[in-house]
């Protein structure tokens, strides 16, 4: 089934970190479209749950040295 | 402190730590290289790589990230360099770089976070429980659970969980978290409340129309979101400029080190190749401008809009409801060789089954003579669509009744026929206009009131004079925007007298009249087409239209009403005529800021890359300058936060 999800990630210190996120959480298997806002730190997910979850996505965001957060 | 609190400290405060770590074993790394004797070089070699090491480890595990995505990022730029600079002896360099950024990033982190907090606090105004009544019972739920048709229980000094109508009792709600006014409101029954704003004095039911994310306030919160999202004309142009200009840096600090073998210089290149600031600048002021935007009520629909409002030079203000209280009521009533009451019985009898505002208040004064003439209360309510407080009294209906659009209405009762209307509707019917009423009707025209004529059985009988009291505010809010260098004009559809007067009362630069509603986008265009950037002012509803032609289209009162919002560029959620000021102004900052913050960008990287190439400027102050330059245009942005 396809889910959608938010995180926030309120500690981004450049634009470019946020295209980082967002293109690996867009390498996470599952992953359908991703986006990923610096100015607000509001990430967007839209995913297959059979394959993905939100545990993934926060150790991707972590991976990379940000601090993601329920939206 | 046991392992376990030890242990979310650290996770907490990681990034502080690290960055104070890192600067700890710089600084003593450094002094340490000033103790003579190879023992001590090594030592503050050792500690100077360790400053580097600690510093960098997670810019580095980031930079890791960045090349498997195939993004060239900062982190990348920043690790090449640390590793060049070691690779070269420089360890003093390396050191200072890495601690430089990770402070710098820190602090950036930081001050972003506080930027994106501005409309946390929204959030957090809705409480998490509402007492509902459920079988006879009060009950706790969580407000999100609460269905709609449910009623909710609100104590004074509560705030409320819900949208809904009030059902019973009556109350002072303050509703600045949606509308940004602070001075509460009067709610009574059939009023409408938000979730999020408090109940201020007295016990209310509420029956649910929205709760959860289904509220007025989440709606909003979350378009501020969307338009803080949205990116402005400038900031795509940046995007686009920092697309190149990375790779090219890349490319000249390879190029440099090729022709002058000068490996320092080409790293110091690579450092000052992220267009930090520039690509910055620019979202904080918008993030920090709409965000006061939303604390004070008004919706900046993106930064497009609000660079667009920035460059306002002329608003149109639709008159009735906008510069008007939109609260018409009869100023008098003047019978020829009739008696007073009879004229407004008669137009009262035509008018009664009229949706026509000028009807309504022609019935109101009919039902209560006493207050006719007087304002009614204190508090600006929106005007529900039927009166709610009399039922027809003496007040016979009509036995048939028509309407002529834009001009008024024929009736007949009791084998009478009442005409009431302007004068195109006597012109119309070839009813003659003696002197005397004609003479009546220009002297109220004069004082910018509205008269409509009561014709009996084709007779002339009387005249009534209705008034739509101007809000007090508007005078000083078209001299505030004047003094801003922006023209005014108003547009209405009543005729030429009464809109000169009008004009001339709250001081306006120009005047449209007798305007249809349709005429409105026309003349919109036409000040377009003379060179004008355009605001159009109105409800959003009845003048969607000229709204959305306007470059800026501003709606009023738009809480509540979802067309408005969705209409409106700028829409201001409380009735609130002072708000236009206020935006146009900030809109007017922002733009400035926004060019402050490119301009300083764009200075420093011109400085730094002279610096540079002429050698003056070397990796750790590249570095610095770098990052202070970054922190100066988030400083600068943030200060549209407190505008």
């Amino acid at each position: 089934m396809s889910e959608t999800t938010q995180l926030r990630v309120m500690d981004f210190d450049c634009p470019s970190c946020a295209s980082t996120v967002e293109r690996a959480l867009g390498n996470v298997e599952g992953v359908d479209d991703v986006e990923v806002h610096y100015s607000t730190g509001r990430v967007e997910i839209d995913y297959d749950d059979a394959v993905a979850d939100v545990a993934t996505f926060e150790q991707t965001i972590e991976n990379q040295g940000y601090t993601p957060q329920p939206a | 402190m046991d392992t376990k609190s030890v242990k979310q400290y650290y996770r907490q405060h990681r990034k502080a730590i690290i960055v104070a770590l890192s600067g700890l074993f710089y600084a003593g790394g450094w002094s340490i290289g000033y103790v003579p004797g190879p023992a001590f070089d090594t030592a503050s070699t050792a500690i100077l790589i360790l400053a580097a090491v600690v510093g960098g480890y997670d810019i580095a595990k980031t930079a890791y990230h960045e090349v498997k995505s195939r993004t060239l990022g900062v982190k990348t730029l920043v690790t090449l360099a640390a590793i060049g600079a070691i690779g070269i002896g420089s360890y003093w360099e390396a050191a200072a770089v890495v601690f430089l950024f990770a402070l710098g990033s820190y602090l950036e982190g930081r001050t972003m976070r506080k930027t994106r907090n501005a409309l946390e606090e929204l959030l957090e105004m809705t409480p998490d429980t509402a007492t509902v009544r459920r079988d006879g019972e009060q009950k706790e739920v969580p407000a999100r659970e609460v269905e709609e048709g449910e009623i909710v229980i609100v104590k004074p000094g509560e705030k409320i969980p819900v949208d809904g109508d009030v059902v019973d009792g009556e109350s002072a709600v303050n509703q600045a978290p949606v509308t940004g006014e602070s001075a509460p409101v009067h709610k009574a029954d059939g009023d409408e409340v938000y979730a999020g704003t408090i109940n201020q004095e007295g016990a209310i039911e509420i029956r649910t129309t929205g709760s959860g994310t289904d509220t007025t306030l989440q709606r909003i919160i979350q378009r501020v979101e969307e338009a803080q999202e949205a990116q402005s004309p400038t900031e795509s142009l940046i995007d686009r400029f920092a697309k190149y200009y990375t790779p090219a840096i890349i490319v000249l600090s390879i190029g440099a080190y090729a022709v002058t073998q000068n490996a320092i210089l080409s790293l110091t290149l690579l450092v000052i190749g992220c267009p930090g600031a520039l690509v910055i600048g620019p979202p904080v002021s918008i993030v920090s401008a709409i965000g006061n935007a939303a604390r004070n009520g008004v919706l900046m629909k993106g930064g497009e809009h609000l660079e667009q409002a920035g460059k306002i030079d002329l608003i149109a203000f639709d008159k009735t409801g906008t510069l008007t209280k939109g609260e018409t009521a009869v100023a008098d009533v003047e019978g020829f060789d009739t008696d007073d009451d009879e004229v407004l019985d008669l137009a009262a009898i035509a008018e009664m089954k009229s949706e026509h505002h000028l009807g309504d208040a022609i019935l109101n004064a009919a039902r209560n003579r006493q207050t006719a003439a007087t304002d009614g209360g204190t508090t600006v309510d929106q005007a529900d669509d039927e009166s709610p407080a009399t039922e027809t009294q003496s007040l016979p209906e009509p036995d048939d009744f028509d309407v002529v659009a834009g001009k008024g209405v024929v009736a007949h009762h009791d084998g009478r026929e009442i005409v009431v209307g302007n004068r195109a509707l006597l012109d119309e019917r070839g009813i003659d206009l003696p002197d005397d009423v004609a003479e009546y009707v220009r002297e109220r025209e004069e004082r910018g009131e509205t008269a409509i004529h009561v014709v009996l059985n084709g007779t002339v009988v009387g005249a009534i004079a209705l008034h739509d009291e101007l809000r007090e505010a508007a005078p000083g809010v078209i001299q505030e925007l004047q003094d801003a260098d922006i023209e005014t004009v108003m547009l209405t559809g009543d005729n030429e007298r009464v809109a000169a007067a009008v004009a001339d009362e709250i001081g306006i630069d120009d005047y449209r009249a007798e305007l249809l509603p349709e005429d409105k986008q026309d003349v919109v265009t036409e000040y377009q087409a003379d060179g004008h950037v355009v605001a159009m002012t109105g409800d959003g509803i009845n003048d969607a239209p000229a709204l959305a032609t306007a470059d800026v289209g501003i709606a009023m009162g738009a809480a509540g009403t979802d067309t408005a919002i969705e209409t409106a560029d700028i829409a201001l959620m409380a009735d609130d005529l002072e708000r236009i000021p206020y935006a146009v102004k900030l809109s007017k900052a922002t733009r400035w800021n926004v060019l402050e913050n490119v301009g300083l960008a764009l200075v420093v990287v011109t400085v730094l890359l002279g610096g540079v190439l002429t050698s003056y400027v070397t990796l750790a102050l590249g570095m610095l300058v770098h990052e202070a330059s970054v922190l100066a245009v988030i400083g600068n942005g943030m200060r549209l936060l407190r505008y």
